[in-house]
């Protein structure tokens, strides 16, 4: 065999692939977007959890993302959808298995609760980031524990965080394509059929390889302008 | 008269487009003491740095015993003739002093160890914390880890120091320490360039001053005559403030 | 739940084990002197070094594992013009993969030191390459040992994306089992916690040094 590949680029504008290109895409977006959210939610709870008084909250939150980032997403996403139903009561099983999108909504689940362990660590980083003096400052001029927080240590980090946020979109955008293994067609997925199908690998995967890197680009150019518009004057240099 | 150690021609710095030094033609000679002050940004810690070629300077030319850097072969071999002592000493962390002061003997001069480790005890001794060459950077105090500093670059047996604010990060108590080490080693002779604002020594210690402002040399005079005379207005104005914070 | 199933299947379980065990230390062994030079290039002065060093670094790193292991597995055996085998392929994706993170690590390593430390080195006479020896990376190393180690447990981790062409590592072979045996519950628990195990020592370590690291 010699060194010989047919680029065929136009048939990716015929049917099936180019049906099989957009319903990608769009779940691709659509489980990350919605991932994202959840992530958000759950991983503010959890890092703000560790930041308490509370030994037991702390320890909570702790085993909570050493659990979820020791393992593999491959594997948290197998056992989401192989065991998770097996552990739930019989007719809640059978109500889960007749639910409509059973693997869109497993990856959902695994890529939140995933997730939502590096955003809950991100949390902390950027609080612990935040010089002490701050917090002793808040507290000498009277203000309580949560207008301390409500006041001058959340909005400080937030700006802090922004940059890490945004690339845990990314990340969920990137970790969305493990979820073929479970039978979600996204955009990666449907570039291995195109590609089983046409033996055309590299027109193939190219689809997909542009749709991560305009995406990341774009993410990364829209964050830089953000940053840009939010930065603390004098503190966070330019680069 | 003899040539002088150090001959700056029409030297002109940039960073990207900010001009760092604008057109300096001067020059030292050995055995002397100068002292360079100025407010910052004035271009006199860039001044320092061109003379052992750590700025790349883009117009003119910086000889060193008659030697060309801009067309010197070995930059290396050169700049192991030239002490030179940093703001925030810049100690190797993950070395003892020991082998701080031995590191350029060894690699760059080429002794032995033994002979780099004897001389790097008795310029422990010199500057005074002889009992201190087992330990690491971070385990002594600001003032110790200069001296050992300026131990390190005086193992390169250097025919000039130089020396770029050398206590302008130390707490008062510690500048004197670091101060009387400088003037003794100005009484034995070596010739030394300082950037500094401490009047004091300046005025004690050195032969002549500087005085830079926007890039440029405004003034250069005898100490005596620098402190006793009257001078252009922007070297007033800045004694004024540096005198008054005193 | 019954956990006779594991013992009875251990031993097949353990090779799968291995197998990725063997291929996580490969791909370390190979990517890590791989992103050293790419490194390099990535701080170098000159253009035509550092851009396509950042651009292969930005390309991997915008694209997921899973891709990138499709790609080479079509690709390797269409450059070869041979098969080389399944482990190769993806070994060699992996390699790729992750020589871009490893990289990443590396730059702001020796960055991290700091350009006085390289004036300071240089200053006394030292060669540019002696100083990057015997001063920077010497520190460099030092500091980014925890990342470093985290990286290392990332791609343990990934390894387990080999089992999407079908190379028989430890969570392919617990899927084996579980077709023959139909127990998913007690083998996906099982797998799951040995990878625990596993990845938790890998990033105690990397917190434990970096602790010391920020009393030092």
């Amino acid at each position: 065999m010699t060194l010989k590949y047919d680029f065929d680029w136009p048939m990716l504008l015929e049917d099936p692939y180019r049906e099989w290109i957009i319903e990608g895409f769009i779940n691709t977006v659509y489980l990350s977007l919605m991932a994202w959210g959840i992530a958000l939610m759950i991983g503010i709870f959890i890092g703000t959890i560790r930041m308490t008084r509370s030994p037991m909250l702390r320890f909570i939150g702790t085993v909570y993302v050493e659990f979820f980032r020791n393992i593999p997403l491959l594997v948290q996403l197998f056992v989401w959808f192989f065991v998770f139903p097996l552990m739930l009561p019989h007719d809640w099983m059978m109500s889960w298995n007749r639910l409509p999108h059973v693997p869109f909504l497993t990856a959902l689940l695994a890529l939140s609760l995933f997730t939502a362990a590096r955003v809950a660590e991100h949390i902390r980083s950027g609080i612990s980031s935040i010089p002490k003096g701050q917090f002793d400052a808040a507290t000498s001029s009277g203000l309580t524990q949560v207008q301390m927080y409500r006041y001058v240590i959340i909005p400080y980090a937030f700006r802090v965080m922004i940059p890490t946020i945004a690339s845990e979109f990314l990340t969920i955008f990137k970790n969305s394509a493990l979820t073929l293994t479970i039978g979600v067609s996204e955009i990666t997925s449907a570039a291995k059929s195109i590609e089983a199908w046409s033996f055309h690998g590299i027109e193939a995967y190219s689809v997909a390889s542009v749709t991560y890197m305009t995406t990341t680009a774009t993410v990364v150019l829209f964050m830089g302008w953000l940053e840009h518009r939010l930065r603390i004057p004098g503190l966070i240099a330019k680069k | 008269m003899t040539d002088p150690l150090v001959d700056i021609r029409d030297l002109s710095l940039w960073y990207e487009k900010f001009k760092a030094l604008d057109n300096i033609s001067t020059s030292f000679s050995s055995g002397r003491c100068v002292v360079i002050c100025g407010p910052s940004g004035s271009g006199k810690s860039s001044l320092l740095r061109c003379i052992n070629r750590l700025e790349e300077f883009q117009e003119g030319d910086v000889l060193f015993e008659g030697q060309s850097l801009r067309e010197c072969p070995n930059i290396a071999a050169l700049r192991s003739n030239i002490g030179m002592v940093f703001q925030h000493f810049e100690l190797y962390p993950h070395m003892s002093i020991l082998d701080n002061i031995t590191l350029a003997p060894r690699h760059a001069k080429g002794k032995s160890k033994a002979d780099a480790e004897a001389l790097a005890h008795t310029l422990l001794e010199r500057v005074d914390i002889a009992d201190q060459a087992k330990k690491y950077p971070a385990e002594l105090s600001g003032g110790q880890q200069q001296r050992a500093a300026i131990a390190r670059a005086l193992a390169l047996e250097p025919k000039l120091m130089l020396f770029d604010e050398p206590t302008s990060a130390l707490d008062p108590e510690m500048i004197v320490e670091v101060l009387r080490v400088m003037r003794d080693l100005a009484k034995d002779g070596m010739t030394m360039l300082v950037v500094t604002h401490e009047m004091v020594f300046a005025r004690e210690v050195s032969d002549e001053i500087i005085f830079m402002d926007d890039g440029k040399i405004v003034e250069r005079k005898e100490t005596d005559d620098f402190f006793s005379n009257p001078h252009s207005k922007r070297a007033q104005d800045f004694l004024d403030r540096i005198l008054m914070k005193i | 739940m019954d956990w006779s199933v594991i013992i009875n299947n251990l031993p097949f379980l353990m090779k799968g084990l291995w197998m990725s065990v063997k291929l996580a230390t490969l791909v370390v062994i190979f990517a890590f002197p791989l992103a050293c030079l790419i490194a390099v290039g990535r701080i170098s002065t000159r253009r035509w070094v550092r851009y396509p060093s950042a651009i292969f670094v930005n390309a991997m790193r915008s694209n997921p594992l899973i891709l990138i292991v499709f790609w080479f597995f079509f690709l390797v055996p269409l450059i070869t013009g041979k098969p080389v085998g399944d482990f190769a392929s993806v070994m060699i994706g992996f390699v790729v993969f992750f020589s871009a993170y490893f990289t990443e690590i590396i730059r702001s390593g020796i960055q991290s030191v700091g350009r006085n430390q390289i004036q300071a080195g240089l200053s006394t006479g030292l060669t540019y390459f002696q100083t990057m020896r015997m001063i920077i990376l010497p520190q460099a190393l030092r500091n980014m040992m925890p990342a470093l180690i985290t990286e290392c447990v990332i791609v343990f981790q990934g390894t387990t994306i080999a089992y999407v062409v079908g190379l028989r590592e430890f969570l392919n072979s617990t899927f084996l089992i579980t077709e023959v045996t139909l127990r998913p519950a007690e083998l996906y628990t099982f797998a799951a916690f040995v990878y625990f195990v596993v990845c938790f020592a890998g990033s105690s370590l990397a917190r434990q040094l970096e602790k010391r690291q920020v009393r030092t």
